[in-house]
């Protein structure tokens, strides 16, 4: 017979209020990382899911699309670079549709339709890209598909306008969503929008490089005035990103260490509140390990609950939520949440150990407690 | 565990082999001008089958003297053996291991684990022995039912303490004190929070069992009339002890004594 889950399992109330607590820490930290999660993602699938494994990028753009500015003539120059097997030219223009009710704003993300481009979304929901055969369309982000640009629609930017030919997943960029068009359809409503750059060349912001294979961004030596960066560099560089990030985890990693704290506090409550008991006990026979062992049990059996209760409410809370707040509740983050609140609990109770090793099972006798 | 010869002391009543031989035993609190010598070279034996009290004011040392015999404090110096085990050499591990299988403890304020049924507050005090398989499992099961028959709690077996008075709840105890079979049963003031007829149940009922498993038991209380249900009586005052006489004489209150 096990005393620690006895306890759990007939006086429910005594672990109530922890439960409670841990149950509303975890479903923090939960729905921050969500929002986290929702943030980062949306912000970076353009790149993070791509097919590029590097970009070439001007030296004074500090890892930002939009602000680098590249001439075609360097896809040539990049090609020749070693290790370097394909270099697909992309421009990136923040701008507004207005095919969508109440305007939209988006990126469109031109590339050169090649065979198998570097630097376009990994994922095709439907239809297709612009290719080399058909370079004319546009393959919409699933969150423009969603806001009523399906197949078959039309997207217009400044006037002027493509047929929606392709569906495309997880291709956000800085919180937006993208349009994948040709180089030239990006040419012309960059100058739609922009007038200043009518009857300038077409010039891209960014190249995608597909490596050869076992090599890696950092063994790329890219012509004078180009710099080149992972995948995960740039969607790492993209602005606000890592900030975000690392906000976020500052939170969650705190209301983790709360959680942890609150444990071992309760813990150590409990332990004064049955010094008696466990004075009794050890003077039955009861070794420190044993009663220890229970109190961990129990932390455990308090946490686990906690995190099936803070996650399902969160979940919950998802569902209502409006779908243009970025809340992305993904299993990995669940589960790394639930291991450190776990975890958490455990430590926090750990500490309740040194407590229970000086109770005095002398004590017991003479009624001296 | 360390097995000696045990010695001959001359105690009063005594006749039988003793089951617990203490040999001046002393206690001392602290060091240096500040030492405080609760217990002083006390010797005593009880044989197997006795039931025997120890008597003493507040702050005399019988607390201090039954928690070396039991295993829950170590002695200054002299020593403490029970049956074949020279409890007073043994670390700390081997002495929770001691209590656990050898001595039943019943304590002032029953001390019962509160979220279990009387049943399941037996059943787990097996759990610490260490032949804890499957069939000591069962046959714990078995032994709580049959210690719960004679302690006369069979209906109330699936009772919380809560649930049950404070004379059930002292009888809880002692069959929780004799669920491992011990040696000894060491008994702290049973009757301190009973009323008087409910305290005289309870001691009368813990010597029919004491007896009847031929078990040895000793008793440390301050209410005399509960004395003539035991054997013996030893005094401890100041730390000394010494045999106390005859205990009808104490239950009748002409022990010049006084508690």
């Amino acid at each position: 017979m096990n005393l620690a889950v006895a306890e759990f399992r007939r006086a429910k109330g005594r672990f109530v209020s922890i439960t409670g607590a841990l149950s509303l820490i975890v479903f923090l930290v939960l729905i921050l990382g969500a929002l986290g999660d929702g943030l980062f993602f949306g912000g970076t699938g353009a790149v993070r899911s791509s097919t590029a494994q590097a970009y070439a990028f001007s030296a004074d753009a500090e890892g930002s699309l939009i602000r680098s500015s590249l001439p075609l003539a360097a896809e040539s120059e990049l090609e020749a670079v070693d290790g370097v097997e394909q270099a697909t030219a992309i421009g990136a223009l923040i701008t507004t549709t207005s095919s969508v009710p109440g305007g939209e704003d988006l990126v469109v993300m031109g590339f050169l339709p090649e065979d198998d481009p570097a630097g376009v979304p990994g994922t095709i929901l439907e239809g297709r890209l612009p290719g080399p055969q058909d370079p004319s369309g546009v393959a919409v982000d699933k969150a423009l598909a969603d806001a009523g640009l399906g197949m078959g629609t039309t997207l217009a930017v400044g006037g002027v306008s493509q047929e929606v030919v392709g569906v495309v997943d997880d291709a956000g960029y800085q919180g937006l969503p993208t349009a994948w068009t040709s180089l030239a359809t990006y040419a012309d409503m960059r100058a739609a929008v922009r007038p200043e750059f009518a009857g300038q060349p077409v010039q891209p912001s960014v190249f995608g490089l597909a490596l050869a294979e076992g090599v890696s961004a950092d063994q790329v030596v890219p012509p004078a005035g180009i710099v080149v960066a992972s995948n995960e560099e740039t969607y790492l560089s993209i602005p606000g990103t890592r900030e975000q990030k690392s906000s976020l985890d500052a939170i969650i990693y705190a209301s983790l260490a709360v959680a942890g704290l609150v444990v071992a506090l309760f813990f150590a409550l409990v332990v004064l509140e049955k010094r008696e008991l466990f004075a009794a006990l050890k003077a039955l026979g009861a070794s420190t390990t044993r009663l220890g062992s229970g109190v961990v049990l129990q932390a455990i059996g308090a946490t686990v609950t906690a995190v099936i209760v803070g996650a399902t409410a969160a979940w919950l809370m998802g569902q209502v939520l409006p779908s243009d707040i970025p809340f992305l509740f993904r299993p990995e983050t669940l589960l790394f949440s639930a291991v450190l609140t776990v975890t958490a609990g455990v430590v926090g109770a750990l500490l309740s150990l040194r407590r229970i090793s000086r109770i005095d099972p002398a004590t017991a006798l003479g009624g001296t407690l | 565990m360390t097995t000696e010869a045990t010695p001959q002391i001359a105690t009063e009543g005594n006749q039988a082999s003793p089951i617990l031989t203490v040999d001046a035993v002393t206690k001392t609190y602290g060091e240096g001008h500040t030492a405080v010598t609760a217990v002083h070279e006390a010797s005593m034996q009880v044989s197997k089958g006795e039931f025997v009290s120890l008597l003493g004011p507040s702050g005399s040392g019988k607390t201090t003297l039954i928690s070396m015999i039991g295993g829950l404090l170590t002695p200054t110096s002299g020593r403490v053996q029970v049956g074949d085990v020279a409890v007073s050499d043994l670390e700390s591990k081997q002495l929770t291991s001691f209590r656990a299988e050898r001595v039943g403890f019943v304590f002032q304020a029953s001390n019962l684990v509160p979220f279990l049924t009387a049943r399941e507050n037996l059943i787990w005090v097996a759990s610490l022995r260490k032949d804890h398989g499957r069939t000591a499992r069962k046959a714990a099961g078995r032994r709580a039912d049959e210690l719960l028959e004679e302690l006369g709690l069979t209906q109330r077996a699936g009772n919380v303490p809560e649930q049950l008075s404070g004379g059930e709840r002292q009888r809880v105890a002692i069959g929780r004190a004799l669920m491992n079979d011990p040696d000894l049963v060491l008994v702290d003031e049973p009757t301190a929070s009973l009323d008087t007829e409910m305290g005289r149940q309870v001691v009368q009922l813990l010597r029919r069992e004491i007896k009847d498993r031929g078990k040895t038991g000793i008793m440390v209380t301050h209410d005399l009339r509960m004395v003539e249900y035991t054997d013996r009586v030893f005094e401890i005052t100041d730390g000394l002890l010494e045999p106390g006489g005859d205990p009808a004489e104490h239950a009748a209150g002409g022990h010049a004594t006084k508690h």
